[in-house]
């Protein structure tokens, strides 16, 4: 297959003009494979990027560029129950999940 | 998922958020969405995408969804765009293949939109490719501290 998808980087780059992300605790709903998480995940202090489907996850496992195993922790959860604290992150993302 | 799922959801997102923290709220809507033959030298439109219900439905959802929270006082929409995103293929067909197995509750392609893609497909540039320009939303809302009465 030869699907290429959002070639012009528009949105990384709508992001970025949309929120400051630099030190910033960050909470990705619905990463999929990382698409978006690789494109912003090495500017913020901490990122959890979260997704249901667990073949999507273990694409995102084996993906995450070695720069980033450090900093984005990637998880199975659901929205609805998100398995956090409160008030524990300074951004939400929710990545084409709602 | 249902409105009151959604707005479930999204209180659940405010319930995480440090006080004045940032929800960006990022997904594709539905606009009929132009499918294109593309190369270094011309554009050429084809056709459109047609739109579901299960798609135009979950747009209204989701709209529905924050135009409630935001009612409620949870959160204050700061800033939002559409931008174009772009699914692109190397032929006609890998481009049908995919709307079909990936897309099918979501878009069709009509007979002519098809047959348009393939016809312009087959005399165009060498390095054409076929693709569908998405339109995306985003949206920047801050979360607030609503009034007692307006808690869940």
């Amino acid at each position: 297959m030869s699907l290429q998808k959002d070639t012009d980087h528009n949105e990384g780059k709508f992001l970025h003009k949309f929120v400051d992300l630099k030190d910033k605790d960050v909470l990705e709903i619905g990463c999929g494979e990382g698409r978006l998480t690789w494109q912003y995940a090495s500017e913020t202090r901490f990122t959890v990027a979260i997704d249901l489907d667990r073949d999507s996850l273990r694409v995102a496992r084996v993906d995450c560029p070695s720069d980033l195993k450090d900093k984005v922790h990637l998880a199975r959860a659901d929205s609805i129950h998100l398995p956090f604290a409160k008030e524990k992150f300074d951004i939400a993302i929710l990545a084409w999940s709602l | 998922m249902a409105p009151e799922g959604m707005v479930h959801a999204l209180s659940e997102v405010r319930r995480v958020l440090a006080p004045g923290g940032i929800l960006i709220d990022l997904r594709p809507v539905a606009d009929n969405w132009p499918v294109e033959v593309v190369s270094l030298r011309e554009v050429r439109r084809t056709g459109r995408v047609l739109d579901l219900p299960e798609q135009t439905g979950g747009d209204i959802a989701s709209n529905q969804a924050m135009d409630e929270v935001e009612r409620r006082g949870w959160f204050i929409r700061e800033q939002d765009a559409l931008f174009s995103f772009i699914y692109s293929w190397d032929t006609p067909s890998e481009m049908e293949e995919f709307v079909k197995e990936d897309w099918a509750d979501f878009i069709d392609l009509d007979d002519e939109t098809k047959r348009a893609t393939r016809a312009t497909w087959a005399v165009a540039d060498g390095d054409s490719r076929v693709r569908i320009r998405m339109n995306v939303w985003i949206a920047r809302c801050k979360k607030q501290n609503p009034t007692m009465e307006s808690e869940p």
